[in-house]
């Protein structure tokens, strides 16, 4: 069919047999360098967030002086400059980073266990088991997930770890939906009625069959996951529920610089173009992984 | 999703039987049901969250210095001392008869709350959605005429940014860019449309693109993702091509209209989440709306606040939802038969 009707079905991209071998070798750069690209900046990230600060010494984030208040981006010293404490940018930002990716890791962690087992319990055994979860997740997709994170939030007391339990009420039932339709779509497949057939145990077909197939499928969803956590963790310290000042985040660094946002935009310019460059490769590594694993 | 069950046998004979077996209308029942069940327990758990949670609003509104027996005082006044079951059950049974209570804070009715600043956030998210869904149409369409083309491309780069970029750091960089860089809109502050329509618009203008940029990315990208499929998978397109139909018009009236099954499931479950995006945007530019009463209703514990804009916003989801399943069926006709059968 498509050898008769090449450009009716494909329009305006040639079909791969026809490329010369160098626009072929070219594809396959640009395929590369869409996975390694992102997947590189972010191992450059977590090591300078993680690693720098122990090896090569920077000011504290938080004992700035205030004779060094509100110096400009490349000051000597201070790369980033100082905000209006006299707390060098460049290391709050390396010190917020650390924060963004934990909470980030954290949240989806916890997604993944507590929302994976859930959704595939529901799509493996069904019946009641289904209802109940199913329904539990609606009322937790259909609830504006932010409100009841900022309620949490407020109600435990700005710190980092009841960060990630407000934020798990986002990544639980996303996860626990993807988990579910994936597993559902698996349960009607022969190997896994062979499994059962041959009287192997519910958990055991989970654990051996369910979770391998499914795991490409919810990878690629956790990492757009990681940043959705990563900015709601921003969301919520930007609003003065999240980390807990003087320490440093990336949301709570931009909103202090909103104040001062007309004199000294780099401020709020800094943190936040860390904040996307993170989040957009993490996007792009999950857009790069699902067209490799060919997961839709 | 439904299950099937036969018609209870027995139970009804005539036309009582032929009007309530009748699938469609069961399935429709069916639907709404699930839906007030879920909207009862998205109040439920607002309640549980902000009523188990430590703090009280006694003692946030009398502050740091107020003796015990004063805290103790108001708690009676507020009705806070009684069992939580009670409390949830008086409020369930107002909200029945159509009053969401008063706030605790300063005695305020929830319903002229909400109605003093439901039009605001009305205003704002309808620009945003309509500004989102229009462009994101547009340039899913312009995109997918020529997947990896120039344009496909670009789309798909403005798309991956709108998807990455926080609404706060966007509302952020957008104040900075066209507040104070370029005078052409007002930073913050609201103006209503019946005092000026002109000076209204602009005022809104960069909080809607703040909210509805990253949702017009969202439904480009799902949108120009379902397009290709149909133009490279289905027969029907093939039909058109080979019959000699303008490749414009097969964009448009065969690929589009089959492509917009999960653009509207999308539009719907999102509205909920939107209550979020108003919460963040509305203070950073001060506008009165319901967003920004919200963060200010949850430090305070000022429970039936919260719940009255989390049952509104519930209400629309369910709403929208109701809605998305009519489109389906005014989409594709053969759904109403497929999930009337099934």
């Amino acid at each position: 069919m498509s050898a008769l009707l090449p450009d009716l079905l494909a329009p305006g991209d040639p079909a791969d047999a026809k490329r010369e071998p160098r626009a072929r070798a070219r594809a396959g750069w640009a395929r590369a360098l869409r996975l390694w690209g992102p997947a590189g900046f972010l191992v450059l990230m977590l090591a300078a967030c993680f690693g720098w600060p122990n090896i090569y010494p920077v000011p504290n984030p938080v004992r700035g002086s205030v004779l060094q208040a509100g110096l400009p981006p490349l000051s000597p010293g201070h790369i980033f400059g100082t905000d209006p404490v006299g707390n060098d940018v460049f290391s709050r930002i390396l010190y917020g980073g650390q924060i963004s990716f934990e909470v980030g890791f954290g949240v989806t962690a916890i997604g993944l266990v507590v929302g994976g087992l859930l959704g595939m319990a529901a799509g493996y055994w069904g019946g009641a088991a289904d209802t109940i979860i199913s329904r539990l997740l609606d009322v937790l997709i259909a609830f504006p997930a932010l409100v009841l994170a900022l309620a949490i939030a407020e109600g435990l007391g700005p710190s980092e770890v009841h960060v990630i339990w407000a934020l798990s009420v986002f990544s639980i039932p996303a996860v626990g939906r993807i988990a579910r339709g994936a597993t559902l779509a698996l349960r009607g497949q022969t190997f896994i009625l062979a499994a059962r057939l041959s009287g192997t145990r519910g958990w055991r077909v989970i654990v051996r069959h369910v979770i391998p197939n499914i795991a490409p499928q919810l990878m690629t969803f956790s990492l757009l996951g990681i940043g959705v956590a990563i900015i709601l963790e921003g969301a919520l310290s930007f609003l003065g529920l999240g980390i807990p000042l003087p320490e440093a985040s990336w949301g709570s660094m931009i909103a202090q610089g909103q104040q001062t946002l007309s004199a000294s935009p780099d401020l709020v310019l800094i943190p936040s173009a860390f904040l996307f460059a993170t989040v957009l490769s993490l996007n792009l590594l999950g857009d790069a992984l699902r067209e490799r694993w060919g997961v839709r | 999703m439904a299950v099937a069950e036969g018609p209870e046998p027995g139970a009804q004979t005539g036309r009582a039987r032929r009007v309530l077996g009748s699938p469609s209308l069961r399935l429709a029942g069916r639907r709404l049901l699930a839906a007030i069940l879920v909207l009862w327990g998205v109040t439920f758990l607002t309640y549980v969250v902000m009523n188990l949670l430590p703090g009280d609003a006694a003692q946030e509104l009398l502050g740091a210095n107020a003796t015990p027996a004063e805290v103790h005082q108001l708690e009676v006044q507020l009705h806070l001392n009684e069992p939580f079951w009670v409390r949830y059950g008086q409020w369930l049974g107002d909200a029945f008869h159509g009053s969401l209570g008063t706030s605790v804070v300063n005695g305020e009715n929830v319903t002229t709350i909400l109605g003093t600043r439901l039009p605001v956030t009305a205003e704002l998210l309808l620009y945003a959605f309509v500004g989102s869904i229009a462009f994101g149409v547009a340039v899913a369409v312009l995109g997918s005429r020529r997947p990896n083309g120039v344009a496909d491309r670009l789309s798909m780069i403005v798309s991956m940014t709108g998807l990455s970029i926080a609404p706060y750091v966007l509302a952020l960089v957008l104040i900075y860019l066209f507040a104070v860089r370029l005078p052409w809109f007002p930073a913050i502050g609201y103006t209503s449309l019946t005092a000026d329509p002109f000076q209204n618009i602009r005022s809104l203008t960069l909080p809607a693109v703040a909210i509805g940029f990253p949702l017009f990315s969202i439904y480009t990208r799902l949108l120009r993702a379902d397009i290709v499929e149909q133009m490279q998978r289905e027969d029907y397109i093939v039909t058109a091509r080979a019959k000699g139909v303008p490749p414009w018009r097969v964009l448009l009236r065969h690929a589009l209209p089959n492509s917009l099954f999960g653009l509207i499931t999308l539009v719907a479950l999102n509205l909920g989440t939107l209550v979020g995006a108003v919460a963040i945007i509305e203070p950073i530019f001060s506008l009165p709306g319901v967003g920004a009463i919200l963060i200010q209703s949850i430090n305070d514990h000022d429970v039936p606040v919260v719940e009255g804009i989390v049952v509104f916003f519930g209400a629309v989801v369910v709403v929208a939802n109701l809605l998305a399943d009519l489109l389906y069926t005014a989409l594709d006709p053969r759904i109403r038969y497929e999930r009337a059968a099934s």
